[in-house]
């Protein structure tokens, strides 16, 4: 398990296996700009300490074996029982949902089960490693969907060997689940196979890398803008990057009424605008990066990151981690008080404090040890919780909006400021506002199952995402969980 | 995908009226379009080579672009169109349409309108620009003769036979390759 053994009684997670190892402090209460060289040269530790934590990630992947199991949730007080969980009394319950499919949300756990589906084409930062040496990883993500989400999630690696067959695979398997998240498929077909399941499969479909980390960075877009006084009509913004999540994020931009002549996205070839050489090759190999740069970057803005940044209010870098890819002059060139988001990982494109000290009025990361850190984990597990109590038929913007917008009201209700622009990982209050803002968009845009109010939503939101804290530390308390070794393990087993 | 048609041409146009609202101007090229033209032929042209390794474009392109612009200027049997913008992109050449009347020894109709190229920037396509241009293309090469049109382009190219096919074209020769 991720989990630190002493820390169950006050759950905290950070993205993937740095939870056990970040900082117990609330960032933002500490002043800001001054202490940021320190941080700065604590996180360069940290991410030497990589290495290290990898080698107890593998140690403790093979002592536990893996990270999740599937647990029964009803009582067997003797043998007899298993003629109402199996035959023959099931029997009835399938007649009843052969009668009526949708019956299968309240006969099935289908309710709250997602498939964490992915072929493995573009692992974290590792590449096209296969469905194989995905598995860990998706097997994490299933633990961060239970315990943050209250989420029943089984990770599915699969090998095909094309968006079709993927697609097909998918229409197999929708049957026994009420969504689907994706995981780690390399862009550009992660946007025809999200499209197209988005089409065909009557439950959400998730893509974290394309929805989860634009939602997150909308939201706390949306917060810098009231604090710096913008609103998104006469707003200008520059997207560095232009993968999975950036093209999401100026489509979603556009949504909240973002003038798309006013956004100019940059790629490694300089400005992505609808003249440029490229431009037709895009149009064959990634349709919607080619879309984009038709719609965007009005008045025909040649150049690079520098041309781009001139006078804007807003850079939202999301680019391939090539540290220093934002200069403090980018940061200056921009227009008064910018909004600097740099989320490469683990070093972002300029240090916080460097921007600050460039004039930046906002900076978040993508880093858990940094103010104002945008991350996916803020998201999915509040989306998903909603999705699935309304038992939604699917995920359009609209519910990623709705879930973004509620974020930054979460922020706003805990005490909004430029340290402060999102909830922190440890302000879980907020994450079933987010699950019930998600359903309360599903059942607006009519496609919800299953209706409920505002507050039953939320009020349910809160039973769920909360019980699975309690049922780890209960397995903790009772040993049914092995204790975390605190030494090397020297090849042990927990069982 | 709703993309356009790799020549140029927009997918879905949906104009039918005779005199379609399109962004552009169609008007036959002059000598002093040909420095405009060069360039949006190199881009069609590199657009081919996404298709196949055969069709490489060569390394004096460029040259050899405006000699052959050149050379069709002044050939009576070519036609050689400019799309320029409407309203602030008036003067600006937006696309091309490279066309010629070819003899047919041996079949009727005697003479093919043969469509080289047509390439429109990415702005400038979609809204029923394709019908447009094909439509006037298709009347220039019939007021030089033509009975027949036929368009050409890489055998991969599945946007513009899409295009082609939708109206009303149907492959009638095909090219095979094989490096030697």
């Amino acid at each position: 398990m991720l989990i630190a053994a002493g820390r169950l009684e006050t759950p905290f997670m950070a993205e993937g296996t740095l939870a056990s190892e970040a900082p117990a402090r609330t960032p933002r209460r500490r002043a800001a700009a001054g202490r940021d060289a320190k941080d700065r040269a604590a996180s360069e530790k940290r991410t030497s300490q990589t290495e290290e934590l990898g080698q107890r990630s593998v140690e403790l992947a093979e002592f536990y074996g893996g990270k999740v199991e599937t647990v029964p949730k009803v009582p067997v007080r003797s043998l007899h029982d298993f003629s109402l969980w199996y035959t023959p009394g099931i029997a009835a319950v399938s007649r009843a949902i052969h009668a009526d499919p949708d019956r299968a949300f309240d006969l099935t756990g289908r309710w709250n089960t997602i498939a964490i589906v992915t072929d493995g084409t573009r692992v974290l930062g590792l590449g096209d490693i296969g469905p194989r040496a995905a598995l860990p990883v998706m097997e994490g993500k299933a633990l961060l969907f239970k315990f943050l989400g209250g989420v029943d999630a089984i990770p599915l690696p699969i090998q095909v060997d094309s968006p079709d067959e993927f697609l097909r695979v998918l229409d197999a398997i929708a049957p026994a689940f009420g969504g689907i998240n994706l995981e780690d498929i390399a862009s550009p077909k992660c946007f025809g196979i999200l499209e197209e399941a988005s089409k065909r499969l009557p439950i959400p479909v998730w893509h974290d890398d394309q929805l989860g980390t634009a939602a997150a960075t909308v939201a706390g877009l949306i917060n810098a803008l009231e604090l710096t006084g913008r609103s998104f009509r006469d707003t200008r913004t520059v997207l560095l990057g232009a993968g999975a999540a950036n093209l999401v994020t100026a489509r979603l931009l556009i949504a909240l009424g973002h003038d798309p002549h006013r956004i100019s996205l940059v790629d490694q070839k300089g400005i992505l605008h609808a003249e440029r050489n490229d431009v037709d090759e895009l149009m064959l190999r990634n349709p919607w990066k080619y879309r984009v740069a038709l719609k965007t970057n009005g008045g025909g803005r040649t150049g690079d990151l520098a041309a781009a940044v001139e006078g804007a209010d807003v850079l939202l870098a999301a680019s391939t981690p090539v540290p220093g890819t934002v200069q403090p002059e980018h940061v200056r060139a921009m227009a008064r008080d910018p909004i600097v988001f740099a989320l490469a990982n683990p070093v972002p494109e300029i240090w916080p404090d460097v921007a600050r000290a460039a004039g930046a009025a906002i900076v978040a990361t993508g880093r858990s040890d940094f103010p104002n850190q945008v991350n996916n984990s803020l998201v999915f597990p509040g989306v998903f919780r909603g999705v699935l109590d309304a038992r939604s038929r699917g995920m359009p913007d609209e519910v990623v909006l709705a879930a973004a917008r509620e974020l930054a009201r979460g922020a706003g209700r805990l005490g909004l400021t430029a340290q402060h622009l999102l909830p922190t990982m440890e302000e879980t209050e907020v994450f079933p506002h987010v699950a019930a803002a998600a359903a309360d968009a599903c059942v607006r845009a009519g496609i919800a199952r299953k209706r409920r109010t505002h507050d039953e939503f939320l009020e349910r939101a809160r039973t769920l995402m909360g019980r699975p804290a309690r049922l780890v530390a209960a397995l903790h308390r009772s040993h049914l969980t092995a204790p975390m070794p605190r030494g090397p393990t020297r090849g042990r087993k927990a069982t | 995908m709703t993309g356009t048609k790799a020549d140029g041409a927009p997918a879905t146009p949906s104009a039918k009226s005779d005199t379609p609202q399109v962004p552009i101007h169609l008007r036959p090229a002059r000598e002093t379009d040909v420095a405009a033209i060069v360039p949006l032929l190199l881009r069609l042209k590199r657009l081919n080579e996404e298709f196949d390794p055969l069709l490489k474009v060569r390394d004096d392109a460029e040259a050899q672009a405006r000699q052959v612009l050149k050379v069709q200027l002044a050939d009576p049997k070519a036609v050689l169109l400019v799309a320029e913008g409407v309203g602030a992109d008036k003067d600006k050449v937006v696309g091309y349409v490279r066309a010629l009347v070819r003899e047919r020894p041996f079949y009727l109709p005697e003479q093919e309108g043969v469509i080289l190229d047509i390439y429109l920037l990415p702005l400038y396509r979609r809204h029923g620009v394709g019908e447009f241009v094909l439509r006037a293309t298709s009347d220039a090469l019939k007021a030089k003769g033509a009975g027949v049109v036929t368009a050409e382009f890489p055998a991969q190219n599945e946007i513009a036979a899409k295009f082609y096919a939708k109206r009303g074209f149907r492959a009638i020769t095909l090219i095979h390759a094989r490096s030697l």
